[in-house]
C-alpha cells in the first residue's frame, strides 16, 4: 500500500461515497468503535490537516514529515507485532475550517482508521476532539498549541509537542539563563502577539510567570494579524524600554514586525520569536537573509546531537530538496509515537492502541527532550522547545545546554538603539 | 510620550494616504453607480497579485507595474460592471450590494484556488530604506505609497474637473436623469467610473506591495477601511475620501499607540457607526444615507 | 392539499432519516439544518422586512457567549441560558435597530452599520479577559447530560436543530400571515408609502428585529453545545453572518421554505466541490459567489420564487 498520497483521489468522496455508505448504512451506524481485525495486513491511520487553504504551506511541511516516517516504517517491514502490517495513510483536508475538521474526522472514522493525526489549528482541534472522543478514537495532536485543547477530561487525545505554557516558560527561561551567562541580564520583557488564540495564550503565560521568573513585563501588545502597519504598536514597545522583545505571530505579520523593529532601533538585546511561524522557518530565512540574521525563536526542532535526528534531517533534505522545518519534525515523530504504541498493543483495536499510547515511554526519538511520556491529560510531560538562533542562514540550536550545536550571539547588536 | 505621539501621527498619515486612494475609487463608484462595492478590497488584492507576478516573472518594479496594472484593472472593472452590474442596475439596492458581495467571494477564493494561501513578498532594493526625522521613523516605501496615492487621487480629481469624460461622470453622479437627457452615454460612463475606481484600488495595491505581503485575504482589511473612509468623507465626495483617509489612518494609529490591547479597531468602527448615525452625508457632504 | 401532503412527507422524511445516516452524512445534515435555521432567522428581518443585515453574527455571538458563560459560572442549563441569551440579543437588536432605523439608515447603509456592530462586538470579545478573550470558552465534556443540552451522540443534536429549523419556519409562516407580516411586506416594497398608509414602520421593523435576533441567538447556543467550543472569530465573524443570509437569498428571501431549501442546495454543493476538486480549497466558496451573482441576476426571488413562477406559467395551481 503506497503512502504517497499527495493527491488522494482514490475514491472521490461525495456522491459515490454517500450512496455506497448509505447502502451499508445500518451496519455502519450500529458499528462498535473497534473496527478492523487484529491481524490486518494494514493499519489505517488518518490525518486531518489544512492541506488546502490559508495554512496549506505549513500543512504540507507537516505532511512531508508524516510521509517520510510512514515510508520509513513500511520500508523496514511495517509493524512487526502485527505480522508486518503496513501503515496506510488516509487523507483528510480541513481547509482550516471547523466544520470540515468535524466532517473529515467523522468520515475517516467511518473508514475504519485506528487513529487520527492532526489538525494544526487549535480552533479545529476543539471540535475534532469531540468527534474522536465520542467515537473512542485515539487522536494525536499535531501543531496544536492551545493549552485548553486537552482540558475537560479527555481520554483519547494526546499531545506530543510542548503546549503553549511549556513553549512560553521554557523559552523565556532559556533566554534568561543565556542572558545571565552572557553578562547582560534580562529584567524587562515585552511581548507583541497576534490577538487570536495562539498569540493570546502565549501572552497570558508570559504575563503570568513574570514574577516567578524574575522579570518585569513592561509592555504587552496584542495586535490585529491583518494590519499592514505595526509602527505604532512597536513604538509603544520601544517607549517601555524592554531588554527583550518576544513575538508570537504568523508569517506575514512577524516579517513586518521584525523589519519595523530594526528600523525603529527598538533597543532590545534580542528579538525572540515565541513559537513564531516565521523566525525559524527555512523559507522565511532564505527570503530575508539580512533581516533574519541572529533572530531567536523558541520552537519545536529536531535534536542536532542525535545521530538519528541528523539522519532524518538528511533524508528529508534529500527527498524534498528543502530543509526540514519544525512542522516536518512533528509530522515525522508523531508517526513514530503511534508506531511504538501499535507495536506494544499488537492490535489495531482503538481501545488497546489508546492504552498503549497512554503508557508510552519512548526514548528513541529525534526531539530536543527526554523520553516521550504522557500524563493523565495526554500532555507530553517532557516536552521541551528548542531555543534557536539564525546563524549563517540557518536556524541552529543554542539551548537547552545538552542539545546545543552552536554558541548564541547575545546581545544582538542590530537591535540596539 | 511625545515621541510616541509623533511617531504614531506620522505612520498613521502615511497609511492614511493609501486608505485615501483606495477609498477614492470606492467613492467614485458610489457617486456614479450608487452601489457600495463590496468587491473593492478583492480587486485591490488582485492588483497586488498582478504586481507580484509582474515582479517575479518579468522583474518589473511594483511602482512601474502601475503602468500595466492601471489600464488592466480599468478594463477589468469595466468588464465586471458590464457583465454583472449593468444588467441589474434596476434591481433593489441591497441586491446590488449582494452582487458585489458575490464578486468579492468569487475573486477572493479564485486567488486562493490559484495561488494558495502562502504569503508572497516582493523585495526590492528600496524595501528596507528608511530615515529618521528627529527620532521619528519614516519608511521610504510607505512614504512613496502615501505620496503616490495623493498624487494619483489629485490627478483623478483634475480629470474629473477638467476633461469632458470627467465632467460627464460628475454630471451623471449629480443628476442622473438630466445627464442622459443631454445625450451623455450613461451606460458607458457607468462602466468608465467602475473602471476608474477599480484602477485606483489596484494601483493602491501596487503601491503597498513593497512593504506589505500578498495573500488572498489582504484586501479584507482595506475593504472595511475604505467603507469607513468613504462614509466619513462623504459618499461620492472624491476629495473627502482623500482627507477621510488621513483621518482614519490617524485614528487607527493613535488608537494603536495609546489604547490597550488591539482596541484600535474599535476606534475605527466606532467612528464609522457614529458618522453613519449622526452625519451619514459625511464630514464634507456627499450622497448621504437617508 | 398536495402542498400539505408534500410538506408532511418532507418533514416525516427528515425526522425518520437521521438514525440511518453514517456519521459523515449526519454531520452534513446537521450543517444543512443549522444554516437553514440561521437563514430562516435572518429572513424574518431581511427577506420579509427588506432590511438586509450583514451582521447577524452579533446576535449569534451574544447567544453563544451568554448561555456558555451562565453554564460555566453558574451551572445554569443551556436550555435556560439560551433564553437569557436570546433576550439579551433581542435587547441589543432593539438598541442597534432603534439607532439605525431612527436615524433613517436604509438599504446598504443599514447593512454596513450592522456589519460594524458585529465587528465591534468581536473586537470587544477578543480584548475582554472575562469572556475568555481569544482563548474562547470550552464547554466541558460531560458525556450524556440531556438536561444540560449535552449529548454523547450526534443524533440528538440533529433532532434538536431539526426541531429548531422547523419551528423557525413555522414562526416565519405565522408572521407572514399576520398583520405584522403585511406591514413588513408594505415596508419592504416602499417604506415611505407604507408610512403614508399608516404603517408604523419603526415599531414594525423593530419587532422583526427583536424576533430575528432572539432566534439567531438560540442558534448560537446550539453551536456552542454542539461544537463544545466558542471564540470571538467563530461566533461574531462574517462566516456566520454570510453563512446565514446566503441560503436565504438563494432559496428565496421572503419565503417560508426559502432558507432551508437554499441550505439544502448550497451545502451539498460545497461537499461535492470539495470531493470533486480535491486540492482546491476555496473552490466551493468561489462557486457560492458565482451562484449568488446568478441568483440575484436571474432568480431574484430565489429558488422558491422560480418554482412558483414556473408553476404559474404552466397554469397550474396548487
Amino acid at each position: 500500500m503506497s503512502s504517497d498520497q499527495r493527491d488522494p483521489v482514490a475514491t472521490p468522496i461525495g456522491r459515490r461515497r454517500f450512496l455506497t455508505t448509505m447502502g451499508a448504512a445500518s451496519a455502519v451506524a450500529l458499528a462498535a468503535p473497534a473496527r478492523g481485525r487484529a491481524q490486518a495486513r494494514e493499519v489505517k491511520v488518518g490525518y486531518i490537516l489544512p492541506v488546502t487553504g490559508p495554512l496549506a504551506f505549513e500543512a504540507q511541511l507537516a505532511l512531508n514529515g508524516l510521509l517520510l516516517a510512514v515510508d520509513e516504517i513500511n520500508g523496514a517491514g511495517g509493524i512487526k507485532s502485527l505480522g508486518g502490517a503496513k501503515i496506510t495513510l488516509l487523507p483528510g483536508d480541513t481547509q482550516n475550517k471547523v466544520e470540515l475538521g468535524n466532517s473529515e474526522a467523522a468520515r475517516l472514522i467511518d473508514q475504519g482508521v485506528t487513529a487520527l493525526i492532526g489538525p494544526f489549528s487549535s480552533l479545529v482541534a476543539f471540535s475534532v476532539r469531540q468527534v474522536t472522543e465520542k467515537n473512542k478514537t485515539p487522536f494525536l495532536l499535531l501543531a496544536t498549541v492551545a493549552d485548553n485543547v486537552l482540558e475537560g477530561g479527555l481520554h483519547y487525545c494526546f499531545r506530543m509537542q510542548p503546549n503553549a505554557r511549556a513553549m512560553a516558560t521554557l523559552t523565556v527561561g532559556n533566554m534568561i539563563e543565556m542572558a545571565k551567562s552572557a553578562g547582560t541580564p534580562i529584567k524587562r520583557v515585552a511581548i507583541m502577539h497576534e490577538d487570536g488564540n495562539f498569540g493570546t495564550t502565549m501572552g497570558n503565560h508570559v504575563e503570568a510567570f513574570a514574577g516567578k521568573m524574575g522579570y518585569e513585563l513592561v509592555q504587552r501588545v496584542p495586535y490585529n494579524l491583518r494590519s499592514p502597519d505595526f509602527t505604532a504598536e512597536l513604538s509603544k514597545v520601544k517607549a517601555a524600554r524592554p531588554d527583550l522583545l518576544l513575538i508570537s505571530g504568523y508569517y506575514g505579520d512577524s516579517k513586518i514586525i521584525a523589519e519595523t523593529a530594526a528600523k525603529l532601533r527598538i533597543g532590545v538585546h534580542a528579538l525572540v520569536g515565541l513559537a513564531n511561524a516565521a523566525y525559524s522557518n527555512p523559507k522565511f530565512i532564505a527570503e530575508n537573509r539580512e533581516l533574519t540574521d541572529q533572530l531567536f525563536d523558541g520552537n519545536y526542532w529536531h535534536n542536532p546531537q542525535s545521530p538519528r535526528a541528523r539522519a532524518v534531517f538528511e533524508a528529508y533534505q534529500k527527498r524534498y530538496s528543502a530543509t526540514m522545518s519544525n512542522h516536518g519534525v512533528q509530522g515525522y515523530q508523531v508517526v513514530f509515537v503511534l508506531k511504538d504504541a501499535l507495536e506494544r498493543a499488537a492490535s489495531t483495536d482503538r481501545e488497546k492502541v489508546r492504552e498503549a499510547i497512554a503508557k508510552t515511554n519512548l526514548a528513541d526519538h529525534i526531539l530536543t527532550q527526554d523520553a516521550i511520556r504522557f500524563d493523565d491529560a495526554g500532555e507530553n510531560v517532557n516536552a521541551t522547545p528548542a531555543l534557536l538562533q539564525v546563524q549563517g542562514g540557518k536556524p541552529v540550536v543554542v539551548g537547552p545546554a545538552r542539545f546545543v550545536e552552536a554558541k548564541p550571539v547575545f546581545p544582538v547588536p542590530k537591535w540596539k538603539g | 510620550m511625545t515621541w510616541l505621539f509623533f511617531q504614531a501621527v506620522v505612520s498613521g498619515l502615511l497609511l492614511g494616504g493609501v486608505y485615501g486612494l483606495v477609498a477614492s475609487g470606492l467613492s467614485l463608484i458610489f457617486g456614479v453607480l450608487r452601489i457600495i462595492n463590496f468587491a473593492h478590497g478583492a480587486i485591490m488584492m488582485l492588483g497586488m497579485y498582478a504586481s507580484y507576478w509582474l515582479f517575479v516573472l518579468v522583474g518589473l518594479d511594483p511602482y512601474l507595474s502601475i503602468l500595466v496594472t492601471g489600464p488592466l484593472f480599468f478594463a477589468l472593472g469595466m468588464l465586471i460592471q458590464r457583465i454583472v452590474i449593468e444588467p441589474n442596475r434596476a434591481a433593489a439596492e441591497h441586491n446590488q450590494l449582494l452582487l458585489t458581495l458575490g464578486v468579492a467571494l468569487f475573486f477572493e477564493n479564485l486567488a486562493l484556488v490559484l495561488w494558495q494561501g502562502d504569503f508572497r513578498t516582493v523585495r526590492v532594493w528600496y524595501s528596507g530604506a528608511s530615515f529618521l526625522v528627529a527620532d521619528v521613523l519614516v519608511e521610504v516605501p510607505r512614504l512613496v505609497a502615501a505620496g503616490g496615492a495623493v498624487l494619483i487621487a489629485l490627478a483623478l480629481w483634475g480629470f474629473l474637473r477638467l476633461t469632458d469624460a470627467g465632467k460627464a461622470i460628475r454630471a451623471l453622479s449629480e443628476e442622473p436623469e438630466g445627464a442622459s437627457l443631454v445625450g451623455i452615454d450613461v451606460a458607458r460612463i457607468r462602466g468608465v467610473a467602475f473602471g476608474i475606481g477599480s484602477a485606483c484600488v489596484a494601483v493602491a495595491g501596487a503601491l503597498v506591495t513593497p512593504f506589505f505581503y500578498v495573500a488572498p485575504d489582504v484586501g479584507e482589511s482595506f475593504n472595511i477601511m475604505a467603507f469607513v473612509v468613504v462614509v466619513l468623507g462623504g459618499m461620492g465626495n472624491f476629495l473627502g475620501a482623500l482627507v477621510g483617509g488621513f483621518i482614519v489612518g490617524l485614528a487607527e494609529s493613535l488608537g494603536a499607540a495609546f489604547l490597550p490591547g488591539s482596541l484600535k479597531q474599535l476606534v475605527v468602527f466606532g467612528l464609522f457607526v457614529i458618522v453613519l448615525l449622526l452625519r451619514p452625508e459625511g464630514l464634507f457632504g456627499g450622497r448621504g444615507g437617508r | 392539499m398536495a402542498g400539505r401532503i408534500g410538506l408532511f412527507l418532507v418533514v416525516a422524511l427528515l425526522a425518520a432519516l437521521p438514525p440511518f445516516l453514517p456519521k459523515y452524512a449526519l454531520e452534513v445534515l446537521i450543517s444543512v439544518l443549522f444554516f437553514g435555521y440561521l437563514g430562516a432567522c435572518w429572513n424574518i428581518l431581511g427577506g420579509y422586512g427588506g432590511q438586509f443585515s450583514f451582521g447577524h453574527a452579533a446576535f449569534f455571538g451574544i447567544g453563544a457567549y451568554t448561555s456558555t458563560l451562565l453554564f460555566l459560572h453558574l451551572g445554569l442549563s443551556p436550555w435556560l441560558g439560551m433564553l437569557v441569551g436570546g433576550a439579551l440579543a433581542a435587547a441589543f437588536g432593539l438598541f442597534a435597530g432603534y439607532l439605525s432605523f431612527r436615524y433613517g439608515l436604509r438599504g446598504p447603509y443599514f447593512s454596513l452599520v450592522t456589519l460594524a456592530f458585529a465587528e465591534m462586538l468581536r473586537v470587544i470579545a477578543v480584548n475582554w479577559k472575562a469572556v475568555g478573550s481569544s482563548l474562547g470558552l470550552v464547554v466541558p465534556n460531560r458525556g450524556s447530560a440531556p438536561a444540560l443540552f449535552l449529548f454523547a451522540e450526534k443524533l440528538p443534536y440533529c433532532y434538536v436543530i431539526l426541531a429548531m429549523a422547523l419551528a423557525a419556519l413555522a414562526i416565519t409562516r405565522i408572521i407572514e400571515r399576520s398583520r405584522m407580516g403585511y406591514a413588513l411586506a408594505a415596508i419592504r416594497e416602499n417604506e415611505d408609502a407604507a408610512e403614508a398608509a399608516g404603517v408604523d414602520a419603526l415599531s414594525t421593523k423593530l419587532s422583526a428585529m427583536a424576533i430575528s435576533s432572539f432566534l439567531t441567538a438560540l442558534g448560537g447556543t446550539f453551536y456552542a453545545q454542539y461544537f463544545a467550543y466558542i471564540d470571538p472569530s467563530l461566533t461574531f465573524g462574517p462566516a456566520i453572518s454570510i453563512g446565514g443570509l446566503l441560503p436565504a437569498i438563494v432559496g428565496g428571501a421572503g419565503t417560508v421554505a426559502g432558507p432551508l431549501l437554499g441550505s439544502f442546495v448550497l451545502t451539498p454543493i460545497s461537499e461535492l466541490t470539495r470531493a470533486v476538486l480535491r486540492g482546491r480549497a476555496g473552490a466551493d466558496v468561489m462557486l457560492y459567489g458565482l451562484i449568488l451573482i446568478l441568483v440575484i441576476s436571474f432568480l431574484p426571488n430565489g429558488l422558491v420564487g422560480w418554482f412558483r413562477s414556473r408553476r404559474a406559467a404552466t397554469g397550474r395551481t396548487a
